[in-house]
């Protein structure tokens, strides 16, 4: 091949590498060290998420900020092996021109399901600040009518907020719930009309378990000479976003979650792949088996304050003043328990929420990126 | 108070001050705060009392009878179907003097050594519990309050920029009349300037009795409470007002098609004012007002009502500013980067506490992404313009679809002079026409040659490119010349006829009427110099030619004339003006050499060979640059 042959022409952009083939040769043999690499990080970070310490059990609220942290590296060496000194026409090219716009698809949902669970963690919040209320109420010594009184309407109102059903959080269901004082009611427990409205702030039709199931679709593992060429990480950093946001959903409550997929389509075999499957696996579990009895989101402190909520409920259901001292003690237990996880909440919310902009923001600007390689492989020459 | 031996002197004193006490609050027109001193200092003499009097002596009685009736006023209105503050004022400060009574009443049985007496522990206990039946019931009548007296929050009418048409290319642009397009300067339209305004979003004459249940209830450490209820009804008030914009996901923004992308960037922007500008500006006002006296509540009442719209807002105007940057949408982008950053202050005022700054940072980055998605439009638009490429040449040699496109485009570029001035500052332009303006004042200086203005001409002087290159597929030298005269003269009209000369400059106007005049002149050449050779004088001394020597050239000119007929009636001069202009200047040539020519052979003239008269051509002559083609072989047309 001779590079005058080129030259004048648009081919001519083409990377001189094309004519000598021993250069070509040494910079494929890295790329190949360097998708192994990444490979082996990915393998790694995700062993280490998926043992955890007591402080960070699966789907608590750092150990979701240890996973965004994950997703922030990988994408970071992922993003340093596709577009560092690549030729953009390279990218252009089957099967890149079809695998590249599918990542960046899948990239835009991912930036809808941060929005909607950045929204859901506020939902988390509004829970705090209610379990807060009950925990002042029960710290009194001695504890009376008025106080578990208190203590229970704010933690009914909890247990209404947990269990919402993903759907109901529009502004119209609560509209006509809260404020229809048109005549006093007979009925003092006023406590499901009492939570502020949960709008949920996404669009009307958007389905968080849609979402996941259309990142999933077409989702298929490189074959054959694909598999050990650059289409290898592309297919791993999809698993990678995917997982992630499939974790963030199970986790944090958003719009509808029914019919949430609860397997992906990795094949067994990838081994930088085994810890993710396992944690896949066991989330997975733990959802369906939440699935049939409500919709709390698998949260770890969320999982926590439910019980705790729901053994108080039954303390004040059965009080009588000035009450069973084995009982009271039961009660101050479950109220400790309460005050732990609000502190955990406390300090973890917004760095969570942080957390999820930051990925939110490097998802945008890689986006952005991939687009201007893409345009500019595909400026016609005049 | 603690149970020390008193003196029965010091019981004698106490016992009169009690009575006066008594006889005080007997009276009428107290104010709610002395009412509540004379009940505090009451239920306090009243615990000195019963303190020396173990046993629950006379003293004790009267807490637990103060209870009893402060119990029964709580209870009496549970079972009452009228809510306390719609049956009138004096209920409702009733109702409050009640609350404050139990609650001193708790405080003082609290400060008693409690655990010791089973009494005093019950009195507490059944104090706390119609102290929560009054909670509850507070929070109640707020809700009711703030349901009740909200006020409907009218939008000004909307500016009328949102009814500019889009100018958008396509190939059919040759058929819209530019002319009927009037731009109204809608700058100036007073509805554009919203400004801070501050209205009342409850009435304000219930702002008391809201800030009375507040401080019973905060008070009463039942602020929690107070907040959720309060929260929960100004942010549904707030959430029900936005749902003007609709929320969308990313996604469906990113594949929204123009029309509709267009409308709701227009939405956007007269919300995000409305918004931030009036409607959070007097909630803020508001939650001051009410709690204005409990420190940052009010600071996170706020915030807890208002994040979710703005953060909404903002959303929204992320996935517009991720997607592609074509150019039609720089006018909806400059729109929404004007108004962002007619708002930081707005909105570092709004958001000023530490726990919001997250708000503030999502608006800072959010206008710095517009900033740069304005210029890549910007960028765009240039690209397009000399991209654009022709395969063929245009027919008639009118006016390009590409001109008119791009001149009704930049002409609504100064319009956003100040906000583009700040965003091509640092950008560099290849000016290949630079403009010299020594003869100008310093004003108009500074216009031409500010960013935009620079800009605004290596537009148009990467358009003048563009045209030259589409007049060499023309392979008449004629019409190459017609196309770029009609072209040119096109861009300097629309350039003087708008705000663009103010930065084009009379210079650049000058020198373009030099081009185009240059243009008709050429044309003229190339087309009527051959032509007018038949005509001429070989021997201009002699008084005549020779009869053939006549016919020859008679002949050679009408069928040069008519060839030229031909084939440029079916040109197009579209600009009345300058067909008129180039028709005279035609006619006087042509007329003129034909008259001489003529008048020269008077003897010659005979009927076969003279087919057109003077008056004939002349008249012949009008027909050019019509457009419509036609012919006069085979026609005797006289």
């Amino acid at each position: 091949m001779n590079a005058n042959e080129y030259q004048g022409s648009f081919l001519g952009r083409i990377s001189i590498r094309r004519n000598q083939v021993v250069v070509m040769d040494a910079i494929h043999e890295q790329e190949l060290e360097d998708i192994e690499l990444f490979q082996k990080h990915v393998s790694d970070r995700f062993s280490e998420l998926s043992s955890p310490s007591d402080d960070d059990a699966v789907l608590s609220i750092s150990w979701l900020c240890k996973l965004l942290d994950v997703f922030l590296c990988c994408e970071a060496e992922f993003e340093a092996i596709l577009l560092m000194d690549r030729d953009p026409y390279q990218l252009s090219k089957p099967p890149f021109d079809r695998l590249i716009p599918e990542l960046l698809d899948r990239a835009v949902k991912a930036l809808d399901i941060c929005n909607a669970v950045t929204n859901g963690v506020e939902s988390v919040r509004h829970c705090q600040k209610l379990a807060e209320i009950a925990i002042s109420a029960l710290d009194q010594k001695p504890i009376g009518d008025g106080e578990v009184k208190r203590a229970k309407r704010a933690l009914s109102t909890l247990m209404a907020a947990i269990n919402l059903d993903d759907k109901d959080g529009t502004n119209a269901k609560s509209t006509e719930r809260s404020w229809s004082f048109g005549r006093r009611s007979g009925n003092k427990d006023r406590v499901a009309g009492q939570f502020r409205s949960l709008s949920w702030q996404v669009a009307k039709n958007w389905s968080a378990a849609k979402q996941i199931q259309s990142t999933i679709y077409n989702l298929v593992a490189p074959r054959g000479a694909e598999a050990s060429g650059l289409p290898s990480p592309i297919y791993t950093m999809n698993v990678i976003m995917i997982f992630v946001m499939w974790a963030l959903v199970a986790a944090i409550p958003c719009q509808e979650r029914t019919g949430l997929p609860t397997h992906f389509p990795v094949p067994k075999q990838l081994n930088w792949a085994h810890s993710l499957i396992g944690l896949q696996e066991k989330i997975a579990d733990e959802w369906k088996k939440k699935e049939k009895k409500g919709m709390a989101g698998l949260l770890d402190e969320m999982q926590r304050m439910e019980k705790s909520a729901q053994s108080l409920i039954d303390f004040t259901d059965s009080f009588q003043f000035p009450g069973d001292a084995e009982k009271l003690q039961e009660a101050a237990g479950h109220v400790a328990e309460l005050t732990e996880i609000c502190r955990i909440m406390e300090q973890g919310l917004t760095p969570l929420q942080m957390h999820i902009r930051e990925v939110f923001h490097r998802i945008v600007r890689s986006r952005t990126e991939f687009l201007d390689v893409l345009e500019k492989a595909s400026l016609p020459v005049i | 108070m603690d149970g020390c031996q008193s003196t029965e002197g010091d019981l004698h004193v106490v016992a009169a001050a009690h009575h006066i006490v008594k006889a005080l609050g007997a009276t009428k027109n107290l104010t709610d705060d002395l009412r509540k001193i004379l009940i505090d200092l009451d239920t306090h003499l009243s615990m000195i009392t019963s303190d020396t009097d173990s046993k629950g002596g006379r003293g004790f009685v009267d807490v637990e009878e103060q209870l009893k009736q402060a119990e029964r006023k709580i209870l009496s209105w549970e079972s009452d179907p009228m809510m306390i503050w719609d049956s009138g004022p004096r209920e409702a400060s009733e109702y409050i003097a009640t609350v404050y009574e139990i609650q001193t009443l708790v405080d003082g049985l609290r400060r008693l050594s409690v655990h010791e007496n089973r009494e005093q522990k019950e009195l507490l206990h059944r104090a706390m519990s119609v102290l929560q039946t009054a909670m509850s019931r507070l929070e109640e009548e707020l809700i009711h309050i703030l349901v009740q007296h909200r006020q409907q929050f009218e939008p000004k009418h909307m500016s009328s920029r949102s009814t500019r048409r889009d100018v958008v290319y396509d190939e059919s642009f040759v058929s819209v009349e530019d002319e009927t397009v009037k731009e109204t300067s809608s700058r100036n339209c007073p509805s554009d300037e919203i400004g801070e305004c501050i209205v009342d979003l409850v009435c304000a004459d219930v702002i008391p009795d809201i800030k009375s249940i507040a401080k019973v209830m905060f008070t009463s450490n039942y602020g929690p409470e107070f907040c959720e209820a309060f929260i929960g009804v100004r942010k549904e008030a707030l959430e029900q007002y936005s749902a003007v914009t609709e929320e969308l996901s990313i996604e469906d923004v990113l594949k929204m098609e123009w029309t509709s992308m267009s409308s709701k960037m227009n939405k956007w922007t007269w919300s995000m004012k409305m918004i931030v500008q009036v409607y959070l500006a007097s909630e803020k006002r508001f939650c001051d007002l009410v709690l204005g006296d409990f420190g940052s509540v009010s600071s996170f009442c706020f915030l807890e009502i208002s994040k979710a719209t703005i953060l909404c807002l903002l959303n929204f105007g992320e996935a517009i500013a991720m997607g592609p940057h074509q150019p039609e949408k720089l006018f909806r982008l400059l729109d929404m980067y004007e108004t962002l950053a007619d708002l930081p202050q707005d909105i570092d005022t709004l958001f000023s506490e530490e726990a919001s700054s997250f708000v503030r940072l999502q608006f800072h980055v959010l206008l710095e992404r517009f900033g740069v998605s304005s210029t890549a439009a910007f960028e765009a638009f240039q690209v397009a313009i000399s991209s654009n490429g022709s395969l063929y040449p245009f027919p008639g040699g009118g006016v390009h679809p590409l001109n008119k496109y791009v001149m009704n485009y930049i002409r609504m570029l100064p319009e956003y002079c100040n906000i583009l001035n700040l965003l091509l500052k640092d950008q560099h332009v290849d000016v290949a026409d630079q403009v010299t303006d020594p003869d100008n004042g310093p004003n108009l200086s500074l216009s031409t040659s500010c960013p935009m203005a620079c800009h605004l001409r290596s537009i148009t002087s990467s358009l003048e490119s563009n045209l030259y290159r589409k007049s060499q597929l023309y392979k008449d030298e004629a019409l190459q010349h017609i196309f770029l005269m009609n072209n040119i003269h096109y861009l300097v009209q629309k350039v003087k006829g708008s705000e663009l000369r103010l930065f084009f400059g009379d210079e650049w106007i000058r020198k373009h009427n030099g081009k185009f005049q240059q243009h008709a002149k050429n044309y003229e050449r190339a087309t009527w110099s051959s032509v007018i050779c038949f005509l001429k004088d070989d021997n201009p001394g002699s008084s005549s030619v020779s009869k053939s020597t006549f016919k020859e050239q008679c002949k050679g000119f009408r069928i040069a004339f008519e060839e030229v007929y031909k084939t440029q009636t079916s040109w197009c001069v579209p600009d009345p003006q300058l067909r008129e202009d180039l028709r005279i200047s035609t006619s006087l040539k042509v007329i003129l050499a034909y008259r001489t020519f003529l008048g020269r052979n008077l003897a010659h003239i005979e009927d076969k060979c003279v087919k057109h008269t003077v008056e004939h051509v002349e008249k012949l002559l009008l027909d050019l640059f019509e457009g419509s083609p036609r012919s006069l072989r085979n026609s005797r047309r006289w």
